[in-house]
């Protein structure tokens, strides 16, 4: 009989998954191996990770619970029963958050001579001298305080936004009975949230909000304040655009970007110990209750850490900063085509440096034999060298096609911006297609050469922003490959809005084909297996939250197929259930840089094949997007990357390995070589190019000498 | 020689395409980029006669994208063509005056038999065992949107070529609106399909061995994954889809869903030729109207050489129609070498070319086919046979052309009635009053059909094209039948024929 690998009870419900990943993050601000300026960071993070998991995961489920949507998820689960699941992870990941800044970091900070004052009733008296001065030269002009009375509504609160809430009474009326009023202020985004105050031993900040709470008196005049609290708000954020009403998609996000200022108001943060009354009024005002409120033991939006640990004078307490390496590939040759036309070259940033991609456009955009450029984009730093590139070649006369993702989530008003510059500059932009986002990384440059039309392309797992290349880890492939040339003038004529061609050579796409190769791939291992032999996958992704992947992956198992997944964020498999996945280990990896690349091992009887791509096992990568899944051919390429990946399965330092219930631990490393992968990958790369190039230009003739005994 | 770059751009009746071809002295001819994109104009054309102002405008908008792309190739040379929808609209010229406007390109509107050659010569070049498989029987079969064309090989020579006015979108909309009250489609559709295919059989295909069928055009390549099946696989891979929804085979094969229901139909065409024929090998070039395009460029410019002879198919062609109508064959021979050589000889005072030489010989191997029909009215007979007569590789002007040489072979020719027929211009009427001089003065030579002009020497000398004949028989008729159809070519040519015979004993 056929099992059943779709059975509820094997999967775990992603945003659960989800929680469990940024515990892990929370986790490494927990560990005392980090350095401690680097635990703040980590902090911060694991703070903005839930900003954006409301906004987005816990407000669609508030839309569905909304609209009476009872369809349940993978895991059985439906959106009502996911949603007091989650809220009540994330009260408590959110007090050990807390916790952790009160109990382990401000301690550790002020040993290391910092000292965040918390209440400004603890300032000293110089201190509160140097605050109030710095409230009134530079606070004081910019708040907007306002007040609710039977006159004038409750004001409009925005996103995101720290705000002080206080309780007034106005005062010299005292015949009358006096009914407090509500009154808010804005802690202006604008100024800087920590402030350093004058310190007679060792340094100090304090936090904007205790500033402005000290001097609340002076925004109203004639009251009495009787409490003042700091809040926070989150609201429903996900955009609905409805694109075959849209007809111009450019307009409809802007309105859309407008429109994020009202949502529904999805969660209330609100400091702990907030005066009653004051509370109640929001909870009305917000139409909010439950675990929707998070009482908040320490200061609200810890995403000011990042900040602090830009402050200088702390680099001792900071990971050195890497400086990604040369390409070994292209050190001794200029020409980026003449060096991809010798081989293919695999890059793994950020322990490489991503300049040869920002030199592939750059150099194409000045080569008199290039025709024309095209790529896709999604998610580009600010001053990106590759939108200026682009904009220089369009101006050379190349013909540079550009495929803008408007669509990328929180980035759109970024988009629209350079489309346009894009535009002016003579690009031909395309908006992408109706009802897919694109997502795939591919950049081709088609060349005019004596013999006729080569194609160079550049295929990435990562996006087109030379600062985040910095951060993640992620590959791209360097190639002038005639079948896979032709694959993406096909991906671009797709793209554009023509016909998909008959067939592709290499590349397996998102949202039509890519899925179904998957299957074919996972499921070659499991024949293999059932007729006896070794079967084997790696896969190494961001997410892993696809039932139907899933249920390949059991079937897979369930035959014998040895499965080693390293996922960094989301996984709904379940690990060690008895018959179904005893073959299957999942293992986490959250370091310094931000793990990114997908990358695909199929062991194939032997003629081991292996991938990399743009996707995720995620229903959205495999059924709503455009990616692109690209094999490495190159024997030298593809045992680089079945390097990485073996580096990466013998972490023991930041990976965690997921257990049958569900918990995430990191590796006993009792007697046990220490091995950081992300640490190797940053030395080795350092290695790979300190051999000296030309040793007749060194400046010191050494003297040969006899071997060195051991 | 530099890399040349040339697109061929196909306004079809479903489908606008462009495929960019690169032509580099070192390596084979080689397909660039190809863009498809589905526009319906065929359904404008055939549902209301012509094709709406909103089609034309959005074809405008894709031909200047295509005109962007091939700016962006620096391509050097292209040829756009339009098919039956454009051919058929009855507001074609201001498709064509539209687009020249609105994009700069130049659209020409190809006949069913200029069509129909590039779909030949693709499949010529472009399959690499082409010259192999025409040495057995073989049909090339083209199943369009409302019609299959049918062209038959016999040692080597495409001999015959016929349309039959029943394509995949016809029978489907045919279909269509029985659906509903039968389970048996694929039944009705070999009815339909039947009735036509014995009229071809009992006139074309008579007791010809055709053991290959090359099938042109259409995503049947990716429904049979090779490029050449037996007829027991093509059986398997039918029995497997025809009981499938379009939808299924769209997703099972990975073919556009709009192409899928248009497949079924084909596959039963397919199926229906392939018992009739008996062919026992079914091969898949999978090349379309733009690879022809591209393959007659190149031919043309030199920039390929081919294996096949194409003027020789035109030829064989003519000669079967020839033989049908039981022309005198040793006549025909005889009055080819003769009017052949005046016509090589004039090449410096009569301006005209290769092509022209080659319509001049069709003409003489049709001229006396009209008299099957009616022997004192052949020409006019001659006329109308060569009109409906398709003739692969001659497009309808040139074949019109032919007819009117013919005619005006015995006729007194008039301008005013040349001119009024469709696509001739005063060109036209020049060229068929040179090529008519020069078949008059060489059937004049021949008048008993007796071939008495055998050895003969063409000369131009002292102003005067002299013919010298080496005979000792009487050529007394010939000499006193000559001087008007003389008179006639040389106000044409201003050069006097005259016949000097040289008498063996």
């Amino acid at each position: 009989m056929e099992a059943d690998f779709t059975k509820p009870e094997y999967y775990r419900n992603r945003e659960d998954s989800w929680i469990s990943f940024n515990e892990r993050v929370l986790g490494e601000a927990r560990d005392k191996n980090t350095p401690l300026f680097e635990r703040l960071k980590f902090l911060s993070i694991t703070s903005s990770n839930f900003d954006e998991f409301f906004m987005i995961r816990v407000a669609s489920l508030k839309d569905m619970v909304n609209v009476g949507y009872t369809k349940k998820d993978i895991a059985g689960m439906t959106a009502t029963e996911q949603l007091a699941l989650i809220l009540k992870r994330v009260q408590e990941v959110v007090s050990l958050q807390y916790s952790t800044y009160n109990r382990s970091i401000l301690p550790a900070l002020k040993q290391q001579g910092l000292e965040v004052v918390t209440r400004h009733e603890d300032m000293t008296e110089a201190q509160k001298k140097y605050a109030d001065r710095y409230f009134e030269e530079n606070v004081y002009p910019v708040l907007t305080p306002m007040a609710m009375d039977s006159s004038r509504p409750f004001p409009l609160i925005r996103n995101k936004t720290l705000n002080i809430g206080a309780l007034i009474l106005k005062q010299g009326d005292g015949k009358k009975e006096a009914t407090a009023e509500f009154a808010t202020v804005q802690v202006p985004s604008v100024l800087p949230r920590i402030i350093e105050l004058p310190c007679e031993s060792g340094r100090a900040v304090i936090l904007l909000e205790e500033v402005i709470e000290r001097n609340i008196g002076k925004l109203f005049l004639n009251y009495k304040v009787l409490c003042a609290h700091p809040y926070r708000i989150m609201r429903n954020a996900d955009l609905t655009i409805d694109e075959d009403e849209a007809a111009d998609l450019l307009k409809e996000i802007q309105k859309q970007l407008k429109k994020r200022q009202w949502g529904e108001v999805i969660r209330l943060e609100v400091e702990e110990g907030m005066d009653k009354q004051l509370l109640k009024i929001l909870k009305k005002e917000f139409n909010i209750r439950g675990d929707d409120i998070f009482r908040i033991n320490g200061p609200l939006d810890l995403t000011f850490l990042m900040k602090m640990y830009g402050l200088d004078g702390f680099d001792k307490l900071k990971n050195k900063p890497y400086t990604p390496q040369p390409v070994p590939a292209l050190m001794d040759q200029d020409d980026i085509f003449a060096a991809i036309r010798e081989h293919d070259i695999l890059l793994h940033h950020p322990y490489m440096t991503f300049d040869p991609v920002v030199n592939f456009v750059k150099q194409a955009a000045r080569d008199p034999e290039v025709l024309a450029i095209k790529q896709t984009l999604y998610r580009v730093s600010g001053n990106s060298p590759i939108i200026a590139a682009l904009a220089q070649a369009a101006e050379n006369g190349k013909q540079v096609s550009v495929l803008v993702e408007l669509k990328a989530r929180f980035d759109e008003e970024n988009n629209i911006v350079w489309a346009k510059m894009l535009e002016k500059a003579g690009c031909h932009v395309i908006y992408g297609l109706v009802g897919l986002k694109t997502h795939s990384k591919i950049t081709l440059v088609v060349r005019k050469e004596e013999d006729g039309i080569r194609r160079y392309v550049h295929l990435g797992t990562g996006n087109y922003n030379d600062s985040t290349a910095k951060l993640y880890t992620d590959c791209g492939l360097l190639t002038c490959s005639e079948s896979i040339g032709e694959d993406a003038t096909a991906v671009f004529n797709m793209l554009s809005g023509y016909s998909e061609p008959k067939h592709w050579n290499k590349l397996s796409l998102a949202p039509i084909w890519l899925r179904d190769r998957f299957y074919e791939l996972i499921g070659r291992e499991t024949e293999h297996a059932l007729a006896g032999g070794q079967a084997h996958i790696v896969a190494k992704m961001n997410s892993l939250c696809d039932k139907e992947i899933i249920a390949k992956l059991y079937e897979a198992s369930a035959a014998g197929v040895k499965i080693d997944l390293i996922i960094r964020g989301i996984c709904c498999l379940k690990t060690g259930i008895p018959g179904v996945s005893e073959n299957i280990t999942v293992r986490s990896i959250v370091g310094n840089f931000l793990e990114h690349a997908r990358i695909f091992y199929f062991h194939n009887n032997g003629q081991p094949e292996v991938y990399m791509g743009s996707a995720d096992w995620m229903p959205r990568n495999l059924d709503k997007r455009v990616e692109i899944l690209f094999p490495l051919e190159n024997e030298r390429i593809r045992e680089e990357a079945l390097h990485i990946l073996s580096i990466q399965m013998e972490d023991n330092v930041k990976a965690h390995i997921l257990q049958p219930d569900g918990s995430y631990e990191k590796i006993d490393k009792r007697g046990k070589v220490l091995l950081c992968a992300q640490d190797f990958f940053c030395k080795e790369a350092v290695e790979r190019v300190a051999v000296p190039k030309d040793p007749v230009h060194d400046r010191v003739f050494v003297p040969a000498e006899p071997a060195a005994e051991e | 020689m530099a890399v040349k770059m040339f697109a061929a751009i196909d306004v079809g009746s479903y489908e606008v395409g462009m495929k960019i071809f690169e032509f580099s002295p070192r390596r084979e001819m080689k397909q660039i980029d190809s863009v498809c994109c589905r526009l319906g104009l065929g359904k404008d054309t055939y549902n209301t006669g012509k094709i709406s102002v909103k089609k034309i405008e959005e074809l405008c908008a894709i031909l200047n994208d295509f005109v962007r792309i091939m700016n962006g190739y620096k391509v050097s040379a292209y040829r756009a063509c339009a098919t039956s929808s454009v051919r058929e609209a009855r507001n074609h010229l201001l498709i064509l005056e539209q687009i020249k406007r609105t994009t700069g390109l130049s659209l020409e509107i190809l006949d069913n038999s200029e069509q129909r050659f590039l779909d030949y010569k693709s499949i010529a070049f472009g399959e690499k065992n082409f010259y192999k498989i025409i040495q057995n029987g073989t049909a090339i079969v083209d199943v369009g949107s409302g019609s299959i064309q049918i062209s038959l090989f016999d040692n080597d020579k495409l001999v015959t070529t016929q349309n039959i006015r029943m394509g995949n979108l016809r029978i489907r909309e045919k279909m269509a609106d029985l659906v509903r009250n039968t389970l048996h489609i694929e039944a009705m559709a070999e009815e339909l399909i039947n009735n036509e295919l014995a009229s071809f059989k009992k006139m074309y295909l008579k007791d010809r061995q055709v053991k290959n069928l090359i099938v042109a055009g259409d995503y049947i390549l990716e429904l049979l994954k090779k490029p050449m099946v037996e007829t027991g696989e093509f059986r398997v891979t039918y029995d497997a889809i025809i009981g499938k929804r379009p939808e299924e085979i769209a997703r099972d094969y990975g073919i556009p869903s709009e192409s899928a229901s248009l497949i079924l139909p084909s596959m039963t065409i397919y199926k229906r030729l392939i018992e009739e024929m008996g062919a026992e090998q079914i091969w898949m070039p999978g090349l379309s109207l733009s690879d022809g395009i591209a393959y007659d460029y190149a031919q043309k410019n030199k920039l390929i050489r081919a294996e096949h002879n194409f003027e020789d198919d035109i030829v064989a062609a003519a000669r079967i129609v020839a033989k049908r109508y039981q022309s005198n064959k040793s006549h025909i021979r005889n009055l080819e070498s003769l009017a052949l050589s005046i016509f090589d000889k004039l090449k410096k005072i009569s301006g005209l070319d290769a092509r022209q030489r080659l319509l001049l010989q069709i003409a003489v191997i049709l001229h006396g086919c009209g008299k099957y029909i009616n022997l004192s009215d052949g020409a006019e007979c001659s006329y109308s046979i060569i009109m409906a007569t398709e003739i692969i590789g001659l497009s309808n002007r040139e074949r019109r052309i032919i007819a009117n040489v013919v005619k005006y072979n015995t006729f007194e020719i008039s301008y005013e009635d040349i001119l009024e027929q469709p696509g001739l211009t005063e060109k036209d009427f020049m060229l068929i009053m040179k090529l008519t001089a020069i078949l008059r003065v060489a059937n004049a030579l021949d008048r008993s059909h007796k071939q008495k002009f055998s050895e003969v020497r063409i000369l131009v000398k002292d102003g005067e094209l002299q013919i010298h004949v080496d005979t000792s028989e009487d050529i007394t008729l010939e000499k006193g039948l000559f001087p008007p159809k003389a008179d006639y070519f040389e106000e044409v040519f201003h050069i006097r024929p005259v016949i000097r015979q040289k008498k063996t004993l």
